[in-house]
């Protein structure tokens, strides 16, 4: 398939992940909207890597894959935390940064 | 003549330099004695430099310059700062050098009880004084005459207003301030003007180009109208007169040196100096010589009804001021000129002689005095020395001056300002004897000792550091008098022969009526004012001019300034206020977008890409 | 007609299918697995990208383990709380237009560029390639990576530490 068609492909799952970060009312229903996004992400660096002959993009993708295994792992141990301290993971209480 | 130029400089700067020591090094100035000591070393220091620059300026019309170029512009200089030596300005420079240091000394003994800081401050004023009355005098061009002319306004306020705690010197100084300040806005007004027209402030230039005539010239007229406004204000003509019978709240000295011999001619001088614009212009000429003699008149009707001796003087300062503006107006400024020296000497001697009074008796009504010749024989001599000057007898030195401005009145073709000058003479020597008859002859009065003072019983002559300047002057009044009675300066014109029979016949009928109403009590005051109640009754309230004035200052002035104060409250700061109270309003709203919940940021971030994306993408 | 296309529609419609149930669902659980499977199909696209190194580095790292870990978050909250946590979503409509808007102006960009480039021809191993390159030319951001992963696990180390 053509180049193109990956790309739309990697946009309309990025743009499901970021209604999901959106819209989603528990913690970790917007992490998992993040995991989304962060596939698109991964499945455009390859696609350019394959089409464009450069390998650094799956290189790349190796990178982002790990990170965003690191950055799920914290960010989910941090939900936990929040629950034994506020009793609650929807986002919606989470305000303290209220201005 | 060179040397007449440095000399002249150096008259100049030296109370300056007293004033800046005097001003910045505060313990000297506080300690009183010596800052007084400073300042009386200076000034006589400067009347040395004085008379012997006037001897080696001599030579009438020659004028010797030095120039320092000072605001620079495109294609030149703007003005200069500098001395502009002639002869009459070297004679001014000796009387204002002279009367200053006099004056000086005299208050050495005048202000002993004063605190030291006072005194301290007294005399840092008077340097600053002297200093820019000798840079008015000695000024080549408009702008630093005006720059002197407005610091000797500075002066006599902050002089009137020595005894600051008293709310009626505090008043007579702003009063002074005021009215002066009315009469400069024109005066500065005219002097641009004059500017606009010619390009140049320099009397020198200006002199030049009056001379060489031309278009330039036109309009000339509001011109020298505005700079005789400056000039009427400073001195005292009507209806500008009002403030300088209200400026006796100062110390005697103060009114001695500023408001007799010196400030108050400045206008009188400023017209000299400029004769040759307003040769140019004879109808304000003739303005200024009616605008004189009324003057001259008013204020001596005033001064017969005055029984505070200072303002006695007062009046007659005015009037005098007004004999020496209608000889200008006549056309013979010199006239005016001489009148100024020798008025300066006597008038400055009577002041001093006032003060020695005061002093003694501790009181200015001069009901409450009498018979002070008897205790106080040496005042009474000087005083009496001062008043026959001011009377115009002949020996004395008001006689010869007072003799031209009348012939030169008469040959200036003013006839009714003439006679209104030749009964204001007749009342000048009648309320100056009256004043004699009444506090220095005739029996003691029955009133109680003043306060403060040694009180009527006491009196005793001045001491010798008061006496001395007053000694100098009589000595002077009666040395010129006697010198112009033998070799009198050269004329510009021939008096008629029955001029001088006139002049001196009113000025004998003036002392023989006082001594009739006041010496013999032939005539009773009390009925003579009655005769003449319409006058009286008028005199007695100054003619309701200082009530206009206050009128004016109350309604419009603060009116207008309270006005203008509202609209900055409510209308400028308002707008301030309002746009403030928007901000905060609009902060209040928009920190609603920080809602704490980080999906909403998300979402901005969103819509910002989406933004960025759309603007990148916009065909263009 | 080649295997290429029916495999790459029947991959696509399966990854968006699932996507959407992730987002859509409101039982939390359900959400979870959707995400499995969604994984599982990028793994497979990789594949027909010919990035097999990368399809198993997905299926092990994200399928088994970022899963793992969200079920077991799922598990250890949901008895925090005590009953099943159901899912609503707030400000639906405005988060639709806003992502659809932002579909829309990424396809405009598609439209624009040259993007359709054949796919070149595969020279040599993918993965032997991806290794040789991560080990001289992007070796500094390996080294890194450990440093990150160290980090990571201290801070778990710490987030799980007992209440003192």
């Amino acid at each position: 398939m053509t180049l193109q068609a990956y790309l739309t492909l990697a946009a309309m799952l990025f743009c499901i992940g970021l209604f999901g970060v959106i819209t989603r009312r528990n913690t970790i229903g917007i992490l998992l909207g993040i995991e989304l996004m962060l596939n698109a992400v991964n499945i455009n660096l390859v696609a350019f890597a394959r089409f464009l002959g450069d390998v650094s993009g799956m290189v790349f993708t190796v990178f982002t894959i790990c990170i965003t295994v690191a950055e799920v792992a914290l960010g989910l141990a941090l939900v936990i935390l929040i629950f034994r301290i506020r009793r609650t993971a929807v986002a919606d209480h989470l305000d303290l940064l209220k201005g | 003549m060179a040397v007449s130029g440095f000399l002249a400089l150096w008259a100049w700067l030296a109370p300056g330099l007293a004033f800046l020591i005097l001003s910045l090094v505060v313990p000297l100035r506080r300690s009183g004695k010596p800052a007084a000591w400073l300042s009386i070393v200076v000034s006589l220091a400067a009347l040395v430099a004085a008379v012997v620059a006037a001897w080696h300026a001599r030579v009438p019309d020659v004028a010797r310059r030095m120039l320092w170029e000072w605001i620079p512009v495109e294609d030149g200089v703007l003005t200069s700062v500098g001395v502009l030596v002639t002869a009459e300005a070297t004679l001014m420079l000796i009387l204002v050098a002279l009367v200053s240091f006099l004056v000086q000394v005299y208050s050495l003994g005048y202000l002993a009880d004063e605190p030291p800081a006072s005194l301290g401050r007294y005399y840092t004023y008077q340097s600053l004084f002297t200093f820019s009355m000798m840079g008015l005098v000695l000024a080549p061009n408009f702008v630093q005459l005006f720059i002197c002319w407005e610091l000797v306004g500075l002066c006599s306020y902050l002089l009137i207003g020595y005894w600051y705690q008293r709310p009626e010197a505090a008043r007579a100084a702003v009063k002074a301030f005021w009215i002066t300040k009315a009469g400069d806005v024109f005066f500065l007004i005219g002097i641009v003007m004059l500017w606009s027209r010619t390009g140049t402030f320099d009397f020198a230039e200006l002199f030049e180009l009056v001379q060489g005539g031309g278009e330039a010239l036109a309009g000339l007229g509001l011109v020298t109208f505005f700079i005789y406004l400056g000039a009427a204000g400073k001195s005292a003509q009507f209806p500008f007169h009002v403030w300088l019978p209200d400026a006796m709240e100062g110390p005697t000295p103060v009114s001695a040196l500023i408001h007799a011999a010196t400030m108050v001619t400045a206008g009188v001088y400023l017209l000299f100096r400029t004769a040759f614009l307003f040769e140019q212009t004879p109808d304000v000429l003739a303005a200024v010589g009616w605008i004189g003699a009324f003057t001259a008149l008013l204020a001596a009707t005033l001064a017969c009804v005055q029984s505070d001796i200072k303002r006695v003087l007062a009046y007659s300062t005015v009037s005098q001021l007004g004999y020496m503006m209608a000889a200008i107006g006549a056309g013979f400024a010199g006239a005016g000129f001489l009148h100024l020296l020798t008025h300066g000497v006597f008038k400055a001697l009577l002041f001093l002689a006032a003060g020695a009074v005061i002093h003694a008796v501790g009181t200015n009504d001069i009901h409450a005095m009498g018979g002070l010749a008897r205790r106080m024989p040496q005042t009474f001599i000087v005083f009496l020395v001062g008043t026959l000057s001011l009377a115009g007898i002949p020996l004395f030195a008001g006689f010869f001056s007072k003799e031209e401005i009348l012939s030169a009145a008469w040959a200036g073709g003013l006839t009714v300002p003439f006679g209104m000058l030749v009964l204001a003479a007749f009342l000048t020597a009648f309320y100056m004897f009256r004043v004699v008859f009444i506090a220095f002859l005739g029996a003691p009065a029955v009133a109680s000792a003043g306060h403060g003072g040694h009180g009527e019983a006491h009196a005793h002559d001045a001491p010798a550091i008061m006496a001395l300047p007053l000694w100098i002057l009589a000595a002077l009044a009666m040395g010129i008098g006697i010198w112009f009675s033998i070799a009198h300066p050269e004329a510009e014109f021939v008096p008629p022969a029955w001029l001088t029979p006139l002049a001196v016949g009113v000025a004998v009928a003036g002392i023989a009526f006082a001594w009739l109403v006041y010496g013999l009590r032939a005539i009773s005051g009390d009925r003579l004012f009655e005769r003449f109640w319409w006058i009286g009754e008028a005199a007695m309230e100054r003619f309701w001019l200082d009530d206009l004035f206050a009128l004016v200052y109350r309604r419009v002035i603060l009116g207008a300034s309270r006005s203008i104060g509202w609209v900055d409250r409510y209308i400028v700061d308002g707008i301030l206020n309002v746009l403030s109270a928007w901000t905060l309003t609009a902060g209040d709203r928009l920190r609603r977008i920080q809602t704490g919940q980080a999906q909403d940021y998300v979402y901005g971030v969103a819509l910002g890409v989406l933004l960025l994306m759309v603007w990148m993408r916009w065909p263009k | 007609m080649s295997i290429e296309p029916i495999a790459f529609w029947g991959l696509a419609v399966v990854l968006l299918a699932s996507s959407l149930a992730v987002v859509l669902t409101r039982n939390l659980f359900h959400s979870v697995l959707y995400l499995a499977l969604s994984l599982t199909a990028t793994a497979g696209v990789f594949l027909s990208l010919d990035a097999e190194f990368l399809a198993a580095v997905q299926l092990l790292l994200y399928a088994g383990g970022v899963v793992t870990i969200a079920v077991f978050a799922i598990v250890v909250t949901e008895r925090l709380v005590g009953d099943r946590i159901t899912q609503t979503s707030r400000q639906i409509l405005t988060g639709f237009i806003l992502s659809g808007a932002l579909l829309v102006a990424l396809l405009a960009v598609f439209r624009r560029g040259p993007l359709t480039v054949p796919r070149p021809v595969v020279t040599g191993d993918l993965t032997r390639a991806i290794g040789q390159s991560l080990l001289t030319t992007y070796v500094l951001p390996f080294e890194l990576l450990g440093v990150l992963f160290l980090a990571a696990l201290v801070g778990a180390l710490y987030f799980a530490r007992p209440d003192d």
